[in-house]
C-alpha cells in the first residue's frame, strides 16, 4: 500500500515537474526583453542585438528552444547560462550546497525550539505565558522580513560589532568562523521560521485536545502532561511533520529577502537573477530544483504522518 | 605614473599633460590648504571653471600628502551582479565589470584625472595632421599573466573586436569612425579613420577597449595589475598582486570584489567594516556615512546625467510647448538639495554639466523653476495630463519625478508616474514609450557625451531629435583646434540641445561611493562609480 | 516567500485537525462571543477600516507632498507645518502618508485575500466533487504554483503587466488561492464521504445542493480560522515586492514600502520605518486575535477547561 503510494506521488511529481516547466517557459517569454536585451542594456543597438541573439540561439522558433532544453534536462543536461556563458551546473553546484547548509543549520536550531515552545504554549493555554507566546509569535510574523533583518544587523553588527553584517565566506575558514559568518542570516530565518512553528504546533496540539478520545481520558482523570504527551501529540504529529516540511521547502526556495540583505550567495537570489537577465536555462533549472524538494519534502511528510498515525496506516 | 610625451596638437579638454604638470607642481610647491587663488591660477591658465580647479588641487593635495603603503588587501562589494557577470570586455556593462577590467587588463589609453587620457599600454600615441590616422606604440616587455609577451597582434585583435557584423560589442557604434586597425611593426598598432577624430585616445580608455590576449574572449587572463585567482559570476572574485606589472604595481597584495545588491545592507556592510569599499551609495544614506568614525563618503562631481526623455516623434513630445512645461516645471535647486542631499550639480537640460570643465557652457542661464510658464506652456499645449515611465535606473531619479509631480499637481496638470522595473527597461521602455526617464554615465569628453545621445541619427538618439546643425557642430568641434572656437561650437550645441530637444535634465548626480576610513589614493576620475573604476592600481591602506 | 510556507502548513493542519476532530457530527452551532482580547482586537481593527474611509481627509499633509528639504526629520512643528510623526527620507509627513497607505495596504490585501477565498474555495470544491481529471488538472498547475517562490511569481505577473493596483490585487489572489484550494479540496473530500453526505446522496439530492447545505458549512470555520494569516501574508507579500522595487505606483503610499524606503533612517534614530511597521503589525496582529478568540471559544473550550 505504502510503495503504491510512493510510485503514485513520483508519478505526480513528475507531472508537477513538467507543468512548472511549461508556466516557466511562457512566463519568461510574455516578460519584456530578452536576454540579449539584458546583457547589451542601454548600449544594444539592433546590429549588436542581432549578433548576440544568433550567437545565443534565440532567434530559433519557441518550440526549438522548448524542445531543445527538454531534450537536454532528460539526459541530465542542464546547459549553459544564456546570460554569462558559464555552465548552469557550476552556477548552481555552490549555490545548492550554501542553500542547503543554511536550511539544515536552521532547522536544527529551530525545529527543537520551536516544538518544545509550541507543546508549553497549548499545555499552558490561556495563561499569560501563552499570550506572551501568542502574541510575540504573531507580531513576528506580522512584520516584514526586511526590517527584522536590518534591525538585526543595526544592532548585532554595526552598532556592537559582534557579528559581521554580511555571510561572507572565504571557504577556508574555521567551523566557528563558519558559524560567524552564518549568525544574522540564521539568526533572521530563526525567528521567521520558528515564529510560524510554534504558532501551527500550538494550533496542532490544542485542536487535537478538543477531539473526544482526549475529552474521555480528562474525564479519566490522566494527567495532563501525560495527556500532551502520549495522546495530543502523538495524533498531532502529522500536521507537525507537515509543517516542517513545508519550512524545510521555503528555507530552499523562499529567502531571496535574506540572500540578499545578508550577500548569502544560495540557490533563490540565483532564481531571481536568472528572472531578471531572462536567463531561461539558468530559470528553469533552479525551477525544477525548487519544484523537486517540494514534491519530495511533500511526499516524506506524508510517508512520516501515516506511520505516525495508525488510523491512517490502516484505513477503513 | 611616469610622464609620457603628450602628443603635440592634441586638443584634449580640460587638462593637457602641461597642465597637470602645472597641477603637481602647485600643489608641491605651495604648502598649506589649496586658496583660491591658487585654484583662480589654474583655471585661468587651463580654461577649466573655477570650481574644477578648487576641485583638482583638493585633491592633487590629498592625494599627495602621504606615501602610499605597500600591502594589505581589500573587499569592495559594487551595487550589482549576477550570473551575467562577464570577464569579457566587449560586453562589460556593470561597475563590477569594469572594475574587474580594470583589475585585470589594461587598455591603450587611460583615463585619468580631469578626464585626460594618459598612455597606459600605449607608450605614445599620435594623430596624423588632420586626425584622421592614429598611431599607437605599444610598451615593450608588457606580459599577459600567463606569462605569453603583449604584441601588436593582441592589440589589433582587442580592437577588431568592436568592429564588423558579427560584433556584440557594446561600444562598436562609438568606434564606428574607426574603419581599420593595422599592424604597423611588432609593437606599433594603427587606427585608419574614415572621419578625423581627435578624441581617440579617449575612446581607447572605455571600459570595454580592453586589450585581451589573441584569440581569447578575455577569461580573465590580461595585463593588469592584479592576477585573478578565482572568478563566481554572482558570488565574488578574488585578484592577487601580479608581480610582473609593468608599471610599480599596484599597492595591496589583494582584492576580492562581489556585489550587495540592497542599498541599505550595502551601507551597513560598509560600516559594520566587513567591506572596504562600497559602489553606489544612495542620497538616503550620506548622513549615516558621513556621521560613521569608520567610513567616509568619496562623492566625485561629475556629469552622471538625471533624464526625461520626452521623443520628439511621437505625442506629446512632438509638442515643442510640452516639453518646454516638461522644463519649467523641474524645480531644479530643490532636486539637487532635497533628492541629491546636495550632491549633485543642477542641469540645464542639455547633458554637459560644469564637471566637463571647459566645454560647460557657462554663459547659457540655468532654467529656472517657473511654475507660471510652465502652466502656460502646457496649457498652450493642449496637454492636461501625460504618463511618464520610470525605472531606479539610477539613485535618485525616481523621487526628481516625484518632485516634479507634486509640483505639476500644484498647476492643475496630471503627471502621472508609472513605475516599472529597470530589468528589460532598457529594452522595452526607453526609447519606445513616449516619456521615459534615462541615465548616462559621465563620458571623457563633450564630444562623446553630445555625440551619443544628439548626433542625428545616433543609434542612442533617446529623445529621436534629429538636428542637422547639431551634426554639422560635432564635426566641427572634433576638428577644431582653436579652444574659444571650440568653446564657441559647443556652446551653440548645448544652446541647442537646451531649446529644442525633447532632453528634460534637472541635475547631476556626484559619483557617490563609501570608503573605509583607512582607503587611500583613489583618483577622483568621474567617469564612474568609484573613481570611473581606476581605484585597484592606485589605492593603499593608511 | 514565508506567507507561502505557512500558508501550505496552516492549511494542512486544518485538513488533518478536522478529519479528527468535528466532521462526523453535523455542524455544530458556534456562537460568536468575545474575550477582552477580541474586544480590544475589533476596535482597532475598525479603527483602520475607519481611516482607510476618511485618512486622506483628515491627514494633514497630501500624501505626495514633500515640505522642506531635510529629510528624516523628528516630530516638530516648524515653517513648514506641524508634523506629528516626523518626515521620510523625502521630507513627506509620515503621519499623511500612514493615513493614506491605509486604504492601499489594508484595500489591497483585503481584496486580494477576498478573492483568493472565491477562487480557492470554488475550486477546491469543484475539484473534491468532480475529481478525476478536473481534479488531476487543477491540482497539477495548483501545486505547481505552490512549488515556486511567490516573490518570483510576483516579479514575473508585475514585470510583465506592470504593477497597477488591480493587477497587485489579481497576482496575490492567484498566488494564494493556491493554498486555500489545498485546505478546500481537502476538507472537501473529506466532507463528501461523511455518512450525512452520503445520506443526502441517496436521498436523490442534487450537487449543488450538497455542496450548499452540508459543504460549505462544514467547511467555513477552518477556512475562516486560516484567514487572518492568509491577510498577513499577502500584505507582507505586496511589501517583500516592494524590495525588489514593485509594489504600489508613486506616489501613492503603502505601509510595507514605507517601512522598506526609510530602513536608512533607523541608524540616526528616524521613526519614519517605525511608524509604518507598527501600522502594519497592529492590523495584522489584530485580524489573527479575532480569528484566534473567535476560534478558541468554538473549538478548544475543553482544553481551557483543563487549565
Amino acid at each position: 500500500m505504502m510503495t503504491r503510494m510512493v510510485m503514485q506521488r513520483i508519478g505526480i511529481g513528475f507531472a508537477t515537474l513538467w507543468v512548472v516547466s511549461v508556466i516557466i517557459f511562457v512566463a519568461t517569454s510574455i516578460l519584456p526583453g530578452d536576454v540579449a536585451e539584458i546583457v547589451l542594456g542601454q548600449s544594444a543597438t539592433p546590429e549588436t542585438l542581432a549578433a548576440l541573439r544568433a550567437e545565443l540561439g534565440l532567434d530559433q522558433p519557441w518550440y526549438v528552444r522548448y524542445f531543445s532544453w527538454l531534450g537536454d534536462m532528460a539526459v541530465g543536461d542542464l546547459g549553459i547560462s544564456k546570460a554569462g556563458g558559464a555552465t548552469i551546473s557550476s552556477l548552481i553546484g555552490g549555490r545548492l550546497g550554501n542553500t542547503l547548509m543554511m536550511a539544515g543549520w536552521v532547522s536544527v536550531i529551530s525545529i527543537p525550539i520551536s516544538i518544545a515552545l509550541g507543546l508549553w504554549a497549548a499545555m499552558h493555554p490561556g495563561t499569560w505565558l501563552d499570550r506572551i507566546v501568542t502574541f510575540g509569535t504573531l507580531s513576528l510574523i506580522s512584520v516584514p522580513e526586511f526590517f527584522i533583518a536590518t534591525i538585526a544587523v543595526l544592532v548585532l553588527a554595526v552598532e556592537l560589532h559582534w557579528l559581521p553584517s554580511t555571510a561572507y565566506m572565504t571557504g577556508e575558514e574555521s567551523f566557528w568562523e563558519l558559524m560567524k559568518a552564518l549568525a544574522m542570516p540564521l539568526i533572521t530565518l530563526v525567528i521567521v521560521v520558528s515564529a510560524q512553528m510554534i504558532r501551527m504546533t500550538r494550533a496542532g496540539i490544542l485542536n487535537v485536545m478538543s477531539s473526544p478520545y482526549i475529552e474521555m481520558a480528562i474525564l479519566k482523570g490522566v494527567p495532563r502532561g501525560r495527556i500532551i504527551m502520549r495522546h495530543a501529540f502523538y495524533n498531532a504529529i502529522g500536521p507537525i511533520i507537515n509543517v516542517i516540511a513545508l519550512n524545510l521547502a521555503y528555507l530552499v526556495s523562499g529567502v531571496v529577502i535574506v540572500e540578499t540583505i545578508f550577500a548569502y550567495p544560495g540557490l533563490a537570489k540565483l532564481m531571481i537573477d536568472g528572472v531578471q537577465t531572462r536567463d531561461l536555462p539558468l530559470v528553469q533549472a533552479c525551477a525544477m530544483i525548487f519544484c523537486g524538494t517540494y514534491v519530495v519534502l511533500i511526499l516524506l511528510a506524508d510517508i512520516g504522518s501515516i506511520l505516525s498515525n495508525p488510523r491512517l496506516r490502516n484505513p477503513k | 605614473m611616469k610622464d609620457d610625451k603628450s602628443p603635440p596638437g592634441l586638443n584634449f579638454r580640460d587638462l593637457s599633460q602641461a597642465d597637470k604638470d602645472l597641477v603637481d607642481k602647485m600643489v608641491k610647491g605651495g604648502s598649506g590648504p589649496v586658496t583660491r587663488r591658487d585654484a583662480l591660477k589654474l583655471a585661468m591658465v587651463t580654461g577649466v571653471s573655477l570650481t574644477v580647479a578648487e576641485q583638482l588641487l583638493t585633491n592633487g593635495k590629498s592625494v599627495m600628502a602621504a606615501t602610499p603603503k605597500k600591502g594589505g588587501s581589500l573587499r569592495m562589494a559594487s551595487n550589482l551582479h549576477g550570473p551575467n557577470d562577464t570577464l569579457d570586455p566587449i560586453v562589460f556593462t556593470s561597475t563590477i565589470d569594469y572594475t574587474r577590467g580594470r583589475v585585470t587588463y589594461n587598455s591603450l589609453c587611460q583615463i585619468g584625472e580631469g578626464l585626460v587620457a594618459n598612455p597606459d599600454l600605449a607608450e605614445s600615441f599620435e594623430p596624423n595632421q588632420n586626425a584622421t590616422e592614429w598611431t599607437f606604440k605599444i610598451r615593450d616587455g608588457v606580459t599577459f599573466h600567463d606569462g605569453k609577451k603583449l604584441t601588436a597582434d593582441d592589440v589589433v585583435y582587442s580592437m577588431r573586436r568592436h568592429q564588423g557584423e558579427n560584433s556584440k560589442s557594446v561600444i562598436k557604434s562609438l568606434l564606428e569612425s574607426v574603419s581599420e586597425w593595422k599592424k604597423t611593426g611588432p609593437l606599433e598598432v594603427k587606427a585608419i579613420l574614415s572621419s578625423p577624430n581627435a578624441d581617440l585616445p579617449g575612446l581607447m580608455g572605455l571600459y570595454q577597449a580592453k586589450v585581451v590576449q589573441e584569440g581569447s574572449t578575455g577569461g580573465g587572463i590580461g595585463t593588469g595589475p592584479f592576477v585573478m585567482e578565482s572568478f563566481q559570476p554572482g558570488v565574488k572574485s578574488i585578484h592577487v598582486r601580479n608581480k610582473n606589472y609593468f608599471r610599480d604595481g599596484p599597492n595591496l597584495d589583494a582584492v576580492e570584489i562581489t556585489a550587495i545588491t540592497d542599498p541599505v545592507a550595502r551601507v551597513n556592510a560598509l560600516l559594520a567594516g566587513d567591506m572596504q569599499i562600497v559602489a553606489n551609495v544612495e542620497p538616503q544614506a550620506f548622513r549615516q556615512i558621513e556621521s560613521s568614525s569608520t567610513a567616509k563618503l568619496l562623492s566625485i562631481p561629475a556629469g552622471l546625467q538625471m533624464g526625461i526623455c520626452c521623443l520628439k516623434n511621437s505625442a506629446p513630445g512632438n509638442n515643442n510647448d510640452f516639453v518646454l512645461g516638461m522644463k519649467y516645471i523641474q524645480d531644479r535647486e530643490r532636486i539637487v538639495k532635497r533628492v541629491l542631499k546636495g550632491k549633485g550639480t543642477v542641469g540645464n537640460d542639455h547633458p554637459i554639466a560644469t564637471a566637463h570643465g571647459a566645454d560647460y557652457c557657462s554663459e547659457l542661464p540655468i532654467r529656472p523653476y517657473d511654475p507660471d510658464k510652465a502652466k502656460f506652456h502646457f496649457k498652450k499645449s493642449g496637454y492636461s495630463s501625460a504618463e511618464l515611465f520610470v525605472a531606479p535606473v539610477m539613485s535618485g531619479i525616481e523621487d526628481a519625478c516625484l518632485t516634479a509631480q507634486a509640483n505639476c499637481a500644484k498647476i492643475g496638470f496630471d503627471l502621472k508616474l508609472k513605475k516599472v522595473p529597470t530589468d528589460g527597461y532598457w529594452g522595452a521602455v526607453w526609447m519606445k514609450e513616449p516619456l521615459n526617464v534615462v541615465s548616462w554615465n559621465m563620458r571623457p569628453t563633450a564630444n562623446i557625451q553630445l555625440g551619443i545621445q544628439f548626433a542625428p541619427g545616433a543609434a542612442w538618439n533617446d529623445t529621436y531629435w534629429n538636428n542637422d546643425r547639431m551634426g554639422e557642430l560635432l564635426k566641427l568641434a572634433l576638428a577644431e583646434t582653436d579652444p574659444a572656437k571650440r568653446h564657441q561650437y559647443y556652446c551653440e550645441m548645448q544652446t541647442l540641445v537646451h531649446n529644442e530637444s525633447g532632453m528634460v535634465i534637472p541635475a547631476f548626480s556626484n559619483v557617490n561611493d563609501g570608503l573605509a576610513n583607512n582607503v587611500m589614493g583613489i583618483p577622483n576620475v568621474p567617469t564612474g562609480q568609484v573613481g570611473g573604476s581606476e581605484w585597484p592600481e592606485y589605492v593603499w591602506l593608511a | 516567500m514565508t506567507q507561502q510556507v505557512t500558508s501550505k502548513k496552516e492549511e494542512e493542519v486544518i485538513a488533518e485537525l478536522d478529519s479528527f476532530a468535528e466532521l462526523p457530527d453535523s455542524p455544530p452551532k458556534r456562537k460568536f462571543r468575545l474575550t477582552w482580547v477580541g474586544y480590544v482586537s475589533s476596535a482597532v481593527v475598525a479603527f483602520w477600516l475607519i481611516i482607510c474611509v476618511i485618512g486622506p481627509s483628515i491627514a494633514p499633509f497630501h500624501e505626495m507632498d514633500m515640505e522642506g528639504d531635510d529629510s528624516f526629520l523628528p516630530a516638530y512643528s516648524g515653517e513648514y507645518g506641524s508634523f506629528y510623526l516626523g518626515t521620510d527620507y523625502l521630507s513627506r509627513d509620515t503621519l499623511s502618508r500612514i493615513l493614506y497607505g491605509a486604504r492601499n495596504t489594508i484595500g489591497i490585501s483585503l481584496a486580494a485575500t477576498l478573492i483568493a477565498y472565491l477562487i480557492g474555495i470554488t475550486l477546491g470544491i469543484l475539484a473534491a466533487v468532480k475529481g478525476g481529471w478536473i481534479d488531476m488538472g487543477i491540482s497539477r498547475v495548483n501545486d505547481a504554483i505552490l512549488a515556486l517562490p511567490t516573490i518570483m511569481l510576483g516579479l514575473i505577473v508585475i514585470a510583465a503587466l506592470g504593477s497597477s493596483i488591480p493587477i497587485l490585487i489579481g497576482t496575490a489572489a492567484v498566488i494564494y488561492a493556491t493554498s486555500v484550494f489545498r485546505i478546500a479540496r481537502a476538507l472537501g473530500q473529506d466532507i463528501m464521504v461523511q455518512d450525512f453526505v452520503e445520506a443526502a446522496q441517496t436521498r436523490g439530492e442534487g450537487i449543488w445542493w450538497i455542496i450548499r447545505a452540508e459543504v460549505l458549512p462544514n467547511a467555513a470555520m477552518p477556512l475562516a480560522t486560516d484567514f487572518g494569516l492568509r491577510l498577513v501574508f499577502v500584505v507582507l507579500f505586496i511589501s517583500s515586492l516592494s524590495f525588489l522595487g514593485l509594489g504600489v505606483q508613486p506616489p501613492a503610499s503603502d505601509w510595507g514600502s514605507m517601512v522598506r524606503g526609510n530602513l536608512g533612517g533607523l541608524t540616526y534614530g528616524s521613526y519614519a520605518a517605525i511608524w509604518p511597521a507598527l501600522a502594519i503589525a497592529s492590523f495584522t496582529i489584530a485580524v489573527n486575535l479575532i480569528v484566534d478568540d473567535i476560534s478558541a471559544k468554538s473549538g478548544g473550550s475543553l482544553a481551557k477547561k483543563m487549565v
